[in-house]
């Protein structure tokens, strides 16, 4: 009963925190992880990458799957509705108001201040994932080789996973330690 | 015309089924389902959701879905879309995860999450170097940047506490520029 409650808090949480799209909630999945440890790091690296090829945004999926680890199909539900709860009630409070919202100064300044601590949050994550997964000669290799890939061609997710999935299968069949 | 919550609720399942790959790609299949197809709302109407969905807290294609279903039936509008948008995306990942930890066992599964696991870093830095263009416009907002960086990845503060510090210093840099500009 206690953890479906810190489900219910924590998801909700993610959901009235994190402004501004994108991956914004990841921050707080990360952080989510590691104090209640319901998923690993490595299951919220794996559940990026499914969100990209399955419907629906990473915090939306990331929800069900911490939910439904903790108390199956109805976890993942209760958790999925903790995350959009704070949207439904903003939208409603919103809404009657919505020219003096976006006009207004309070508003403005805790916008300013968002969108760069959105930034800084993501990068702190980015760089936490990059030295704990990015160690052995073949992962240094691949990240360097996407790196450098990453400036000419922007587009598609799903190369970069399709293209890193061949690249590991390949490097298994050569034997070559990856971990 | 009244649009029965049956027809909002297929209309943003549809959507819902189709939202592959992160939020923004929410904005083109909205155009294309509700503009295009339904005469719902207008364009203009569209763009301000998206730009206030950026501006509230949550995921954007639940904000997005929100604001479309409140403005076609109020309340109850904004419920049945966002359900209607969160449907598919529930079934996949618990389908997916019933199934996940057999898939695990199979070692093909690891080299491959082995490689995504690398390209998740890449596809996160690629979305900073995206949010970075509009957020990071002045030197205030460059020094907000390097100190919430600092504190998540140093200090190992919590996000929360962290967003708290950075709108109190939000508030005081646009008050002083308020006050500088008088």
């Amino acid at each position: 009963m206690i953890t479906l409650l810190h489900l219910i808090i924590e998801f909700f949480k993610t959901g009235l925190f994190s402004i501004g799209g994108g991956y914004a909630t990841i921050p707080f999945l990360y952080q989510i992880s590691h104090q209640y440890g319901w998923y690993s790091i490595k299951e919220l690296s794996d559940i990026i990458a499914i969100s990209m090829i399955t419907p629906g945004p990473v915090g939306v999926n990331m929800a069900t799957f911490a939910g439904f680890k903790t108390f199956g199909i109805f976890g993942g539900i209760v958790a999925t509705i903790s995350l959009a709860l704070p949207a439904f009630i903003f939208v409603i409070l919103i809404s009657k108001i919505l020219k003096k919202y976006s006009e207004n100064f309070w508003i403005k300044s805790i916008l300013y201040a968002l969108k760069p601590t959105g930034c800084g949050l993501l990068l702190a994550v980015g760089a936490k994932m990059f030295f704990d997964n990015v160690k052995t000669m073949p992962a240094i290799c691949l990240f360097l080789f996407l790196f450098l890939v990453s400036f000419k061609f922007k587009k598609n997710p799903l190369y970069y996973f399709l293209f890193a999935s061949i690249i590991g299968i390949i490097l298994q069949i050569c034997n070559v330690k990856l971990m | 015309m009244r649009i029965s919550l049956k027809n909002l609720y297929f209309e943003f399942f549809m959507i819902g089924l189709q939202l592959l790959g992160g939020g923004y790609v929410i904005v083109p299949l909205m155009k294309k389902n509700l503009i295009e197809k339904k005469n719902w709302i207008t364009e203009s109407e569209l763009t301000d959701f998206y730009a206030l969905s950026q501006t509230i807290p949550g995921v954007i294609a639940i904000n997005i879905s929100a604001f479309t279903g409140y403005k076609l039936r109020g309340k109850s509008g904004a419920l049945t879309a966002i359900i209607g948008t969160i449907t598919t995306p529930i079934i996949f990942i618990l389908l997916i995860a019933t199934v996940m930890e057999y898939l695990l066992k199979i070692s093909f599964t690891q080299s491959i999450f082995w490689g995504v696991s690398i390209a998740v870093i890449i596809l996160i830095y690629l979305s900073i170097k995206e949010m970075w263009q509009n957020s990071l416009v002045d030197i205030p907002s460059w020094i907000i940047f390097i100190l919430t960086f600092a504190l998540s990845f140093f200090v190992k503060l919590s996000p929360v506490c962290i967003i708290i510090i950075s709108i109190t210093l939000g508030i005081l840099i646009c008050l002083a520029k308020a006050r500088l500009s008088k």
